[in-house]
């Protein structure tokens, strides 16, 4: 009689368990869907005005003359993100491999503390470090290389943007390294492969795609990044020459221009097609980002 | 309920302000001078732009939004309600290291020229500006920011902020700092942003460039603008042009209410005493008591 009732309890709780967690695990994900739909039914107005293609592909962006061409801010965005990436994936490769193969339990317990404080840093944090050291740092470059460059550029918003992304990326492919058996790195050793050949042959073949994985999620993240870009990338709306000219991201246009929404009737459209046209970029990328990672752990049975 | 100078109401809550750089050190020290009277107060400032704090005043996010330039038509069709509170200007900045510091002292900047830098985006030299042998580059810098400042700006070369050519920082203490930085900079800034608030010097590494407003070439007596005296007493005289000087304004959707209704009376009555220590420029008496009847006192 006792055990029954208690029986009931444990039962009650496992279906409580149950449903409250699927319950939170749809509201998550109905979430991403209202914001999707929220963001397409407030872009609409700008949809019915201008062609897809002239939001697009248009560089004209004069919001009181109603002309709303995005292809500069889409361009920018797509050059500080790449930028970024060119500059902090050979460190964070590096490093990763370094604190899996080489360094003491010791002191990757050590770094992963530090990597993980760099990595809680907010934003603005950032971006003052920015003004302060990257812009004039960049100037100086610019002198150097013989370019009459303000320092608020494409290249000071890559490396603000890289230091922002390194500790995550870091992270993950530390992660990713040490899933890689220990056996499979003996027998290269054993076969008389050194240390660097069996990382190389072995070890990062075996990580392949989870490094893929991790660089995406990178670029996924740099992509969204708005405040420390916003304060060292100059802001022009014109297509940058050089890496040394002033460029205009997506996310900096729609946090800049956040106060104009009121006066001008179709800047609210505008703008959030912007962020329709981020949330679809950073999707498409999460999303190879996760199908490569489900398959890291198929590869590394084999 | 009405408040009164003399007799103390008992309020209480939190008060939040957000927008104008240009007012921001003013409401900073308004909200510290305040809470002294009503301890019960909480009062949260913070900067961003004059969009912003039209923004986040009509869709209810603060009670008070800083505002640095007209209110558009749009604006107040939504309801906003506003009432001027104190005065500044924008002025034009260079790095103190400029190259042709000494003739730009001399003969100032010409409206023409400013309107040539930001509004047709003409690649001048400093050379070209001042008529002495220099060949480099004027880098023109601007605001990032949906603001008063570059709103104002834009109104006295004839434009509108979208049409201001130059490197876009954010915030007026960004465009301060970019100019400091490089040597051959041009920027524009507020009042107190261009000034040390204690000393009423220029900021260390800026200098405030006079505006040839009589277009005689040379830069006359009301026309200097080398330290904050001068520059108020420019305003005052009406010797520079409005813009780019300007009222400032508070704004809130429908009307004042509560606490804020209490605290922006006081700003507008015992709060005046503390507009020129911290380096504002008063209303006129008249408009204060305008001002006053606006929000129902």
């Amino acid at each position: 009689m006792f055990g029954e009732g208690l029986l009931k309890k444990r039962q009650i709780k496992e279906v409580l368990a149950l449903y409250s967690g699927r319950l939170m695990l749809i509201f998550i994900n109905a979430l991403a869907l209202l914001i999707f739909c929220g963001l397409l039914l407030k872009a609409q107005p700008i949809l019915q005005t201008i062609s897809i293609s002239d939001l697009l592909f248009s560089s004209s962006w004069h919001p009181m003359k109603n002309e709303f061409g995005l292809f500069v801010f889409i361009v920018s965005t797509l050059e500080v993100t790449m930028l970024a990436m060119i500059i902090a994936v050979p460190v964070c490769l590096l490093a990763a491999i370094y604190l899996s193969e080489y360094a003491s339990r010791h002191f990757r317990e050590f770094a992963r503390f530090i990597i993980d404080i760099l990595a809680g840093i907010p934003s603005v944090v950032y971006g003052l470090c920015g003004v302060l050291v990257i812009v004039p740092l960049v100037g100086t470059i610019g002198e150097l290389a013989g370019v009459s460059t303000t320092g608020y550029s494409l290249l000071a918003g890559g490396l603000v943007l890289a230091v922002m992304v390194i500790p995550f990326i870091i992270s993950i492919t530390v992660e990713v390294l040490r899933m890689v058996p220990e056996p499979i790195r003996e027998c290269a050793l054993a076969l008389g492969a050194t240390k660097w050949e069996t990382i190389k042959y072995v070890v990062l073949k075996k990580a392949k795609r989870g490094i893929m994985a991790a660089v995406v999620l990178g670029f996924a993240r740099a992509f969204g990044e708005t405040m420390a870009v916003l304060m060292v990338v100059g802001n022009v709306a014109l297509l940058p020459s050089s890496v040394f000219d002033p460029a205009y991201p997506l996310p900096a246009l729609i946090a800049n221009n956040y106060g104009e929404v009121m006066s001008i009737p179709l800047y609210d459209a505008a703008l959030m097609s912007a962020a329709l046209i981020l949330m679809l970029v950073v999707a498409l990328f999460s999303l190879t980002a996760h199908y490569t990672l489900l398959r890291i752990g198929e590869t590394i049975e084999r | 309920m009405a408040a009164s100078a003399d007799k103390k109401v008992s309020i209480e809550g939190t008060i939040r302000v957000s927008g104008a750089w240009a007012l921001y050190p003013m409401m900073i020290k308004w909200a510290e001078e305040f809470k002294k009277i009503y301890p019960q107060v909480r009062i949260d400032v913070s900067a961003g732009g004059a969009g912003k704090g039209v923004t986040d005043a009509l869709t209810g996010l603060v009670d008070i939004g800083m505002v640095s330039r007209e209110l558009r038509p749009e604006e107040i069709r939504q309801k906003a309600f506003y009432v001027s509170v104190v005065k500044d200007a924008v002025f034009p900045t260079i790095n103190s290291g400029n190259p042709v510091m000494k003739e730009l002292s001399q003969k100032g900047l010409k409206k023409k020229f400013m309107q040539d830098m930001w509004v047709t985006g003409r690649e001048m030299t400093w050379g070209e500006l001042t008529g002495v042998n220099n060949n480099q580059k004027i880098r023109v810098y601007t605001r990032s920011d949906s603001c008063g400042a570059a709103e104002t700006w834009a109104k006295y070369l004839g434009a509108k902020q979208e049409d201001l050519k130059g490197v876009a920082v954010y915030g007026d203490p960004g465009v301060a700092q970019a100019v400091r930085k490089d040597k051959t900079s041009l920027g524009y800034n507020n009042l107190n942003y261009a000034y040390d608030m204690k000393t009423g010097q220029p900021q260390s590494g800026l200098q405030v460039v006079p505006v040839d407003v009589n277009e005689n070439g040379r830069v006359d007596s009301g026309e200097k603008l080398r330290t904050k005296k001068e520059a108020i007493k420019a305003i005052l005289s009406g010797i520079y042009p409005s813009p780019p000087a300007r009222d400032l304004y508070l704004v809130t959707k429908d009307s004042l209410r509560g606490a804020s209704k209490v605290f922006v009376q006081w700003i507008l009555s015992d709060g005046q005493k503390y507009v020129e220590e911290v380096g504002y420029l008063k209303l006129s008496a008249r408009q204060i008591k305008e001002a006053l009847n606006k929000t129902g006192k």
